[in-house]
């Protein structure tokens, strides 16, 4: 098992540098940061040009893309405009842990901004991923066992009501009924938008309540998937030998269910939350606008559409790694879960 | 065995939990908060009962709070809190003093019959919220750093004018440029602190990473700034050091809401006093809840721009009478009056909210789509094949029209090759990214020569100054000039030589005279059709009174502001 690990480790690291080639020339050409530096008035053209050259947008793309690998501070640059490097570059590159500094925020570290948001995005999508994972495994088991009864239809229907919906529709619904309307009709009421009440601080309480709205609306739309995989996993591994097996041998119902029958079922599970959870770092781009959530969904929106590629190449690239990780630990957790798989 | 499922207790159970941790896990302010700032003052909770607090709902975080680098309406309007200007602006948009103790005018000798001199007087008990004096010096160190070339500044306009500055005493600066400037009524918004920025571009080389320009603990005005969390608010509380009239208003919050609808909901509930840049689809529901709309002009007007270039554009373009008949062929009152709620008009002038240029003033072309069918008869633009759309020479007549994607603008657009059809002009769509739509030559479609018609929301480059340049034969895009400014393609030598004039003219009679020459020949050679005025909207919530707007300075008086307490 470690030899298949490190072997994997090893796999990964080629892997991320082509996606870091493919992800740097998308970015480079979905459009340009010193568009919208003009503010509410276009770009004037002497700014431009200083720009182009101060922020070293000048360069070829392949040069870009070694100042973001490896850094500048073993070259010169020109600032001043005379044609003649005469200033030493300060990039480290990425591979010695410098993420280069945001255009938009200029000389902010982007891994400054990064850091800032993870643990509000990770609070946000753990705690949607809990409810979903939770949530659908009580329905998907109630389903399987309880097949077509009347509760079954109606709760799947429910879902794939839930499902059907976009999530911005949800989350301003949810908003207006249970923060707008509540309020005037003298409920108690939930906040609008935000982490927590600026006035109040950032207390658990604060945390707690304004995290209600988001995750209801990021696990309404989900709800529906994850329990027809484990409704569907369930129905396939309860209808095995093993678990009549199991029944015969007097098992109580509960440790058949959950022991015997989920541990099985779960495996497809498995896969899909591994495959879900690094993508949980990108956050929920619509529900944190909607919500003004602090999270990497809102980062990465508000910097793509700047043209800010260190930020933007920098979530990218934590996710790639993210999605490279988890990977390995899905199959760790696989084995773990079925023993007859090996990969030695 | 019992068929009742022990389940849902345990799931209540379970989401109770997780809901719990996971809230616990945000209970630690130090390392979950983690603010951009890092030399701010402790994010302290609880205002005291008396204290008056304010919420200001902000659609776009700043990028930075040093005016350097940014330009963003959304950090500049911020200044008149903690910031502050040579001269602010009032809610006619007309200058007056701040720092200085007048606005500088030929009669005061404030500036020089050359237009090359312009000298300022500052008061003398101006002070930074350290209690350190406002002093000439602060006047020529941000000069220095706007222009210096290790800072990556946003925009070094119109600093990159001036060729030096004399401090012969604290209390007064003589600013010279390099050509007579008549716009220089744009320069000193925002004072930079000497004291505290000189040592640290000593230190680093340069005011790129300045701890500053994200916590710019020391300013100089009413307001200082406190804390800036990043995605989530900023905060800024009475300045006890201000040397102007002390505010009613004890602090304010900008809380970060970046969807329209949100905001709305947000200032419905209560949990924001202030809205900006309102959409006027959301005006009826905010005026229903008891939030009052105001409108302030802040120079910008909706129009179309024409590709006038006989090798990039369609040769139609290239017809004044072509131009005036597409004048005539849209229902633009109809426009505002259906899509923007008769909330705006239609603008004849580019100088529109500057009544003293636009003057005389002009009128807009009819809505008359039968004349404007003669004058493409008359032109030779007929439908030769039958295919419903006009040609000449083989050239049929087809524009590409493209803007941003955002949503009004769309639906202007459908409009538009509605009623552009009915008259046998046919258009062609397209939508962008702001990032692309704006992007330069080569890249961007506008700057590329690729769009017949454009649509953005522009105005004077220094409002309320009247200066404009991107008509000017010099600023056409070319592959040695990428950067250029005239995405018209077009070189009317008669409109270059007014707009240099008038960039020159110092004396505001002779500068009025120009700019209403050009006013005319922008109307007689339809080189700009005005769609709808883009005056600031502003939702302004039942608690607060005393408000007033400047299109320039917002914020001009905060310190009239008053706050009922809920």
């Amino acid at each position: 098992m470690t030899r298949y690990v490190i072997r994997r480790i090893l796999q990964g690291i080629p892997l991320l540098f082509i996606i870091s080639i493919i992800l740097f020339i998308l970015m480079m050409n979905t459009g340009d940061p010193i568009a919208t530096m003009g503010g509410r008035s276009v770009t004037r053209p002497a700014d431009r040009i200083r720009l182009t050259r101060q922020l070293g947008l000048d360069k070829p793309i392949y040069v870009q893309y070694i100042y973001w690998l490896i850094g500048n501070d073993w070259t010169k640059v020109d600032l001043n405009g005379d044609g003649i490097p005469e200033t030493s570059g300060t990039r480290r590159g990425i591979l010695r842990g410098d993420f280069g500094t945001s255009i938009v925020n200029r000389g902010t570290p982007a891994l400054t901004l990064i850091v800032q948001r993870l643990p509000n995005t990770l609070l946000l999508m753990l705690a949607s991923e809990i409810v979903i994972v939770l949530g659908s495994l009580l329905v998907g088991i109630y389903s399987a066992l309880k097949q077509y009864s009347t509760l079954d239809n109606f709760i799947t229907t429910l879902l794939f009501i839930g499902y059907s919906m976009p999530i911005f529709f949800v989350a301003l619904l949810s908003m207006y009924i249970f923060a707008v309307l509540f309020k005037r009709w003298g409920l108690p009421y939930l906040p609008t938008v935000g982490m927590f009440d600026p006035q109040v601080g950032q207390t658990a309480g604060q945390v707690m309540l304004h995290m209600i709205l988001p995750v209801l609306s990021i696990s309404l739309v989900s709800f529906a998937a994850y329990s027809r995989y484990i409704r569907s996993t369930m129905l396939e591994v309860m209808g095995q030998d093993y678990i009549r097996t199991a029944k015969s041998k007097g098992l109580p119902r509960r440790s058949v269910v959950l022991v015997h029958a989920l541990k099985n079922a779960s495996l497809p599970i498995v896969t899909v939350v591994g495959l879900d959870l690094p993508l949980l770092l990108g956050g929920a781009v619509v529900t944190e606008r909607i919500f003004a959530w602090p999270g990497m969904g809102r980062l990465f929106l508000d910097h793509v559409s700047r043209g800010d590629m260190p930020v933007v190449m920098g979530i990218l690239m934590l996710i790639a790694v993210a999605v490279v990780v988890f990977q390995i630990i899905t199959d760790i957790v696989y084995a773990w879960l079925d023993p007859r798989i090996r990969y030695d | 065995m019992s068929r009742k499922s022990g389940l849902f207790p345990v799931f209540a159970v379970l989401v109770i939990l997780s809901m719990v941790l996971s809230g616990c896990g945000g209970a630690k302010p130090a390392a979950t908060t983690a603010p951009v700032t890092n030399a701010t003052q402790p994010a302290t909770a609880v205002p005291t009962p008396q204290k008056k607090v304010a919420t200001f709902i902000w659609t776009q975080e700043f990028d930075s709070l040093n005016p350097m680098y940014t330009n963003m309406w959304f950090s500049t309007t911020t200044h008149q809190l903690w910031l502050c200007w040579a001269w602010n602006f009032d809610e006619n948009n007309e200058a007056y003093p701040n720092l200085v103790t007048e606005i500088p005018s030929l009669e005061n000798g404030g500036l020089s019959a050359d237009g090359k001199t312009i000298t300022l007087k500052l008061r003398s008990d101006i002070k930074w919220s350290d209690g350190q004096p406002i002093t000439s010096e602060d006047f020529k160190f941000t000069w220095q750093m706007f222009t210096d070339s290790h800072n990556a500044v946003n925009s070094a306009y119109p600093y990159d004018k001036v060729s030096d500055i004399e401090t012969p005493d604290a209390q007064t600066v003589v600013v010279h440029f390099k050509d007579p400037f008549a716009p220089w009524i744009f320069m000193w918004r925002g004072i930079l602190p000497e004291h505290i920025l000189r040592p640290v571009f000593d230190a680093d080389g340069t005011l790129d990473k300045a701890a500053w320009n994200m916590a710019p603990t020391v300013g100089c005005g009413p307001y200082n700034f406190v804390e800036w969390q990043s995605g989530s608010y900023a905060r800024f509380a009475i300045n006890d050091n201000y040397w102007g009239k002390r505010p009613k208003i004890d602090e304010i919050y900008l809380r970060f809401v970046p969807d329209d609808a949100s905001q709305v909901a947000a200032l419905r509930s209560g949990d924001g006093d202030l809205g900006t840049f309102i959409a006027y689809s959301d005006v009826p529901t905010l005026q229903q809840s008891g939030i009052k709309i105001m409108t302030q002009p802040s120079g910008y007007n909706e129009g179309l721009f024409f590709l006038i270039n006989k090798k990039l554009g369609n040769p139609a373009l290239l017809d004044v009478n072509v131009r005036k008949a597409i004048a005539m062929s849209i229902d633009r009152d109809g426009i505002n009056r259906d899509l923007l709620l008769g909330l705006t008009k239609t603008p004849a002038s580019f100088w529109d909210a500057l009544p003293y240029y636009n003057n005389p003033p002009l009128t807009n072309y009819p809505y008359d789509p039968e004349a404007a069918k003669k004058l493409l008869d008359q032109a030779g633009w007929i439908d030769h094949n039958g295919d419903g759309v006009r040609d000449k020479d083989g050239v049929e007549l087809v524009l590409r029209y493209g803007t941003t994607s955002r949503e009004i603008r769309q639906n202007a657009q459908a409009v538009i090759q509605q009623q552009l059809a009915q008259v046998g002009i046919k258009v062609d769509l397209s939508n962008y990214a702001d990032d692309l739509y704006f992007s330069g030559y080569g890249q961007g479609p506008a700057a590329s020569g690729k769009l017949d018609i454009m649509e953005w929301s522009d105005g004077p480059s220094g409002f309320p100054d009247p200066d404009i340049y991107y008509w000017l034969c010099s600023e056409i895009p070319t592959d040695s000039y990428p950067a250029g400014s005239n995405w018209f393609f077009m070189c009317d030598p008669e409109l270059d030589a007014l707009i240099q004039k008038q960039a020159t003219q110092t004396d505001p009679v002779a500068r009025q005279q120009t700019i209403s020459q050009i006013n005319q020949m922008f109307y007689d050679k339809v080189y700009w059709l005005g769609l709808w005025q883009d005056p600031d909207v502003w939702a302004v919530g039942p608690r607060l009174s005393g408000v007033k707007f400047s299109g320039v300075t917002p914020f001009f008086n905060i310190a009239d502001w008053d706050l009922t307490q809920k």
